[in-house]
């Protein structure tokens, strides 16, 4: 685009038949001149391609080794919004045209008619693209490490790592002592259902730990503990195939926590402290918290097979078995906590959990005598099939994505806005009344560059938006 | 007739100032769309970056004199050895003969007024320059530290100021796409009526299929210089393997440019050559057709093969033997090249003028960097020698040795033609030597080294290569200075060198007609095609001063606005006889008289009726 002619040269000589004044020297006429154009905005316009292509592969590569990713979170775009902007641009598309046509055949009003109708289009574009932006940055659903989404792409609430979502936040006054809740409760949707699930987190997030008094382990010596609220999240604890807490140490100084396995029962459990120094939590030195009961305590003891794989599983069975639930608060600091404690959170329902597809569902049985055709159950529709994978939590590194979605819709917005300020360069020299017959190249480059960009976004409403 | 005039010592324009002397003061320079000046600027620019760049090169050659610490501590050898690759690669040697060389002559090879977009030639040159002085600016902020290939995910941590210096090289990138670009619509647009594809100077096929790669390479190393700069700053993640991303990702991106690239440093070298081994030998190109074809095969086929920089980065195995096997096929253009410049020398009349020496020697250099090349793209050997001293022995055969001595072959064949100064013979002649004698030395004993197990990019090792480490220091001492001396040379004949005159080497194409150093539009009259190559009718009159032996058919342009009527106007004031009317009184031979090679007169391009 950077060949526009201007009226630099116009100062010496122009006599040897050269129609417009911004007809450059050293072209021998008009056509020359807009020849030479053409070929070089075509030539733009493939490194233009090329430039985008490299983000097209990385949009293959992606997509072949992570199709499930696609598969969910392009639910989280709005297809409607990308439909409007699709009918924008090409509408836009045949005005930039129809400015070529007006510019060659001189009715000026109507080009200017036409470049107005392209800036405004233009315009919409990113009006459209500025509230799916902000929308995604509000839910969270962003590139990289920024990826936190408060809600499934089908629109169930999520459990987030860092964020602060809108939700239900209760308030629970927690009696240590004796392991009851003396007041406030969790909501039943707002427990575990399965800690031995990878990758299901507890979904309350606490806000303070107060009240806290402190013993070093060992000693009674009482340490108030700081009333800074806690905004750090939970635990970020992941149940290995063997059953123990297999999760990394946090940031030392963070209070995790994790809530129990029991969705039936919202008062009772027990407390005691963790220490998650290595890659694996392990038991406390000595002094367990207490425990809602004996048999409790009993049980949590005799689970632990002296290994710490039993940890997932001893938490299960105790708390199953005594009817008790409550959450496991890790402060870190290795630190045995007495007294009332009150613990501000914020609960949200966790997401089912999609049940995984039984590999032999589909088998055809094999035809029995006399038997023409076999009909097999199948246990979830594909629309059902769907529907669950939607309502569950993203995939792992669904945030790769939202980095190709960014990238890809990001640079093409950077295109749509140069485009802008192209037309409307052209609009300030139609209204001069710069294009003419004989000298309208930069009408005709600006909308083949125009074509490009609307070319761009028509491959990338389906591959972003409309995908399977 | 101006061109058989054989007593003109002043080989200057006649109706009008030389470009150097149309304006006057720095403006003239700065704001100039002259493609001459602009070639100019960027010749000094890419000289001072030359020179930064093979200081650091001797840095890094006396830190590794003995093992252990010499010079600097191993951090700062790390930055020495990055500025040098970033610096060398991106500031000398792409934008070395096509952006600087390629300005200043390309056009007037075509017979041509300009580049096709002189204004976008200059801000060509302006992105060159913000993206240099980025990169560079990245020495005090704390130097580089990645390697000039910036591979992830070093480059995602590394504490240096890595999102300033990918900055420069995206504006280095587009300057490079932007200029390729124009040179293109020039090849395709300004060629003269009679002037076919297989018509032009070779150096222009070169620069062609430079620019091919030039407009289709380079937005890959935007996309991804870019990517990566993002990935820094907001942590996408799509190269971060922590966030799901993929490192090696990174390195195709990177090295489907920067194959093209190191084709983009060579090819234009190759034309150079072609240009000065014809001229010097006083023989037609040996197989000018094949040599224009490699070029652009050359061109098409280093797309094809960047994946032979990642035989050990975890590619498949079936990916692995496809790129090994079109590494392999690269070899043949290059070879049928080699193969004809050399069936150009026989039974030639050579010259040992200094761009032939230079040429000579670039003809060993870039032979032996191309078949070590084989070794590499041996998938069995490639475990062996990858990141080893043979690689960077290679590569600087290729880079270094072949494109450097031709880009000085170049500077040193067209520094008459646009700066009108004859330069001091023996010193250039000299150095030329002292350059290929130090190259070699060099780099020959890396071989060794490397073969023998010399990682690159060490700071310290192991005593059993200090001998080798010598060598090769005591060589890059020898090379540098010739390479100082030469420029030095150049330097001082702005002052001292006696004037040029038009045809000091006996060239047949068409920037030998023109003025020296030409005017504003590059010719005062069309110039008059002759057959390609051919120098027949060129005899040296005096030493270094050749002219036509047989006046040339010429035919006035008939089309008035055509290319060369402005040339043909003075800029500043009436001339005493328009050149029009000289051409009335011209006795034209015929064709049947002319027993020599035929001749036309150049026609304005043909102007089509289209559908506008």
């Amino acid at each position: 685009m950077s060949e526009q002619p201007h009226a630099a040269h116009d100062d010496h000589g122009h006599g040897h038949g050269h129609a417009s004044v911004f007809i450059q020297h050293h072209y021998d006429d008009a056509q020359h001149q807009f020849d030479s154009g053409k070929l070089g905005i075509w030539l733009f316009l493939a490194q233009e391609v090329l430039f985008f292509s490299a983000l097209f592969v990385a949009y293959v590569l992606y997509r072949h080794h992570h199709p499930e990713i696609y598969a969910y979170a392009h639910k989280y775009l709005d297809v409607k919004m990308g439909a409007i902007n699709t009918g924008i641009l090409i509408f836009s598309s045949l005005t930039a045209a129809w400015a070529v046509r007006a510019a060659q055949l001189r009715q000026k009003s109507l080009l200017i008619g036409c470049l107005a109708v392209t800036i405004a289009c233009a315009g919409g574009f990113l009006v459209v693209k500025y509230f799916e932006y902000t929308h995604k940055v509000h839910e969270h659903i962003l590139f990289g490490r920024y990826f936190d989404p408060c809600v499934s792409s089908g629109g169930t609430p999520l459990i987030t790592k860092n964020n602060q979502c809108p939700g239900t936040k209760s308030t629970v006054q927690w009696d240590v002592t004796t392991g009851v809740a003396s007041s406030g409760c969790f909501a039943d949707v707002a427990i575990d259902v399965d800690p031995r699930a990878r990758n299901v987190q507890a979904d309350c997030e606490v806000f303070a730990v107060e009240g806290t008094e402190t013993i070093k382990a060992g000693k009674s010596e009482f340490v108030e503990k700081s009333r800074k609220p806690i905004t750090e999240r939970c635990f970020d604890a992941v149940f290995g195939p063997n059953g123990g807490l297999d999760g990394k140490a946090k940031p030392t100084g963070a209070a995790c926590w994790k809530t129990n396995y029991n969705p039936h029962v919202c008062k009772g459990g027990w407390f005691f402290t963790w220490s998650c120094t290595g890659e694996k939590c392990t038991a406390p030195a000595g002094t367990e918290g207490p425990f809602a009961t004996d048999t409790a305590c009993k049980e949590q003891r005799t689970s632990k097979d002296g290994t710490l794989k039993a940890q997932g599983t001893a938490v299960v069975s105790e708390c199953s078995s005594s009817r008790a639930s409550g959450i496991l608060v890790d402060f870190e600091d290795h630190q045995v906590r007495k007294g009332n404690v009150r613990i501000v959170a914020s609960c949200k329902a966790p997401p089912p959990v999609v049940a995984p597809a039984d590999p032999l569902a589909d088998r055809v049985q094999p035809l029995q005598l006399g038997q023409k055709t076999t009909t097999t159950e199948r246990p979830l529709s594909h629309h059902d099939q769907k529907e669950a994978l939607y309502a569950g939590p993203p995939p792992p590194n669904t945030n790769m994505f939202f980095t190709i979605y960014f990238a890809m819709t990001g640079l093409h917005g950077i295109h749509v806005l140069f485009g802008v300020f192209v037309f409307i360069w052209l609009l300030i020299r139609a209204t001069k009344g710069h294009f003419t017959p004989d000298y309208f190249g930069p009408v005709d480059f600006a909308a083949l560059y125009w074509h490009i960009v609307d070319l761009i976004w028509i491959f990338l409403f389906p591959l972003l938006y409309l995908i399977h | 007739m101006a061109t058989i005039k054989t007593t003109e010592r002043n080989d200057g324009p006649v109706n009008e100032p030389d470009y150097l002397h149309v304006t006057k003061g720095i403006k003239g320079w700065l704001f100039t769309l002259d493609h001459k000046k602009i070639g100019l600027m960027y010749l000094y620019a890419i000289l001072i970056s030359l020179i930064l760049g093979g200081v650091l090169a001797l840095l890094i050659r006396t830190e590794l004199w003995l093992p252990g610490k010499q010079l600097v501590e191993q951090d700062t050898y790390n930055k020495f050895f990055t500025l040098h690759g970033a610096v060398m690669v991106f500031l000398v040697i792409i934008p070395g003969i096509p952006a600087a060389l390629g300005n200043i002559i390309m056009p007037i090879q075509l017979g041509a007024p300009d580049v096709a977009f002189p204004r976008l030639n200059l801000s060509s040159f302006y992105l060159w320059v913000s993206g240099a002085l980025l990169l560079i600016i990245a020495i005090p902020f704390g130097g580089l530290d990645t390697g000039w290939t910036l591979y992830t995910p070093y480059s995602l941590e590394s504490k240096t100021p890595v999102l300033m210096a990918v900055l420069g090289v995206f504006l280095l990138g587009f300057s490079s796409i932007f200029t390729g670009l124009n040179f293109l619509v020039t090849i395709h647009k300004f060629r003269p009526q009679g002037m076919s594809w297989f018509q032009m100077p070779l150096n222009i096929w070169a620069i062609y299929a430079t620019a091919i790669m030039q407009v289709l390479a380079t937005p890959v190393l935007g996309i991804t210089v870019l990517l990566l700069a993002v990935e820094r700053f907001a942590h996408i993640g799509i190269f971060d393997p922590t966030l799901g991303g993929d490192p090696v990702l990174f390195q195709h991106f990177f090295w489907f440019y920067s194959h093209p690239a190191v084709y983009i440093m060579i090819i234009p070298a190759m034309g150079v050559i072609s240009e000065i081994l014809s001229t010097f030998s006083r023989k037609p190109i040996f197989g000018y057709r094949f040599i224009a074809y490699s070029s652009v095969s050359l061109a098409l086929l280093s797309f094809l093969v960047w994946g032979h920089h990642m035989f050990v980065s975890g590619q498949s195995r079936l990916a692995n033997m496809v790129f090994s096997a079109l590494t392999f096929s690269v070899g043949i253009p290059a070879a049928i090249k080699v193969f004809n410049w050399v069936s150009t020398l026989y039974k030639g009349d050579i010259r040992l003028k200094t761009p032939m020496i230079y040429a000579l020697g670039f003809l060993l250099i870039f032979t032996i960097g191309g078949l070590t090349g084989l070794f590499l793209g041996i998938l069995s050997v490639d475990v062996h020698l990858h990141d080893t001293y043979f690689v960077v022995a290679h590569f600087h055969y290729v880079m270094m040795g072949s494109t450097l001595i031709a880009f000085l072959a170049a500077l040193h064949h067209w520094w008459p033609k646009f700066t009108g100064k004859m330069y001091t013979e023996s010193i250039a002649r000299a150095c030329a030597i002292g350059a290929f004698f130090g190259f070699n030395l060099t780099f020959l004993p890396q071989f060794v080294m490397g073969s023998r197990g010399m990682p690159r990019r060490y700071w310290d090792y192991d005593p059993q290569f200090t001998i080798f480490h010598q060598l090769s220091t005591i060589g890059a001492f020898v090379l540098g200075i010739s390479m100082f001396v030469s420029i030095v040379n150049l330097m001082a004949s702005w002052k001292n060198g006696k004037r040029a005159p038009r045809n000091p080497w006996g060239g047949s194409s068409l920037e030998w007609q023109a003025p020296t150093p030409p005017p504003l539009f590059n010719f005062e009259k069309p110039p008059v095609l002759h057959e390609i190559y051919n120098y027949d009718d060129l005899v040296e009159v005096e030493e270094d001063v050749w002219e036509r032996r047989a006046p040339i058919e010429e035919e006035p342009s008939r089309v008035p606005g055509d290319a060369h009527a402005h040339a043909r106007e003075p800029v500043k004031s009436a001339p005493p006889e328009p050149i029009e009317t000289k051409a009335d009184v011209v006795v034209v031979e015929t064709k049947a008289e002319t027993p020599g090679p035929t001749a036309t007169a150049v026609e304005p391009p043909s102007k089509k009726e289209d559908d506008k």
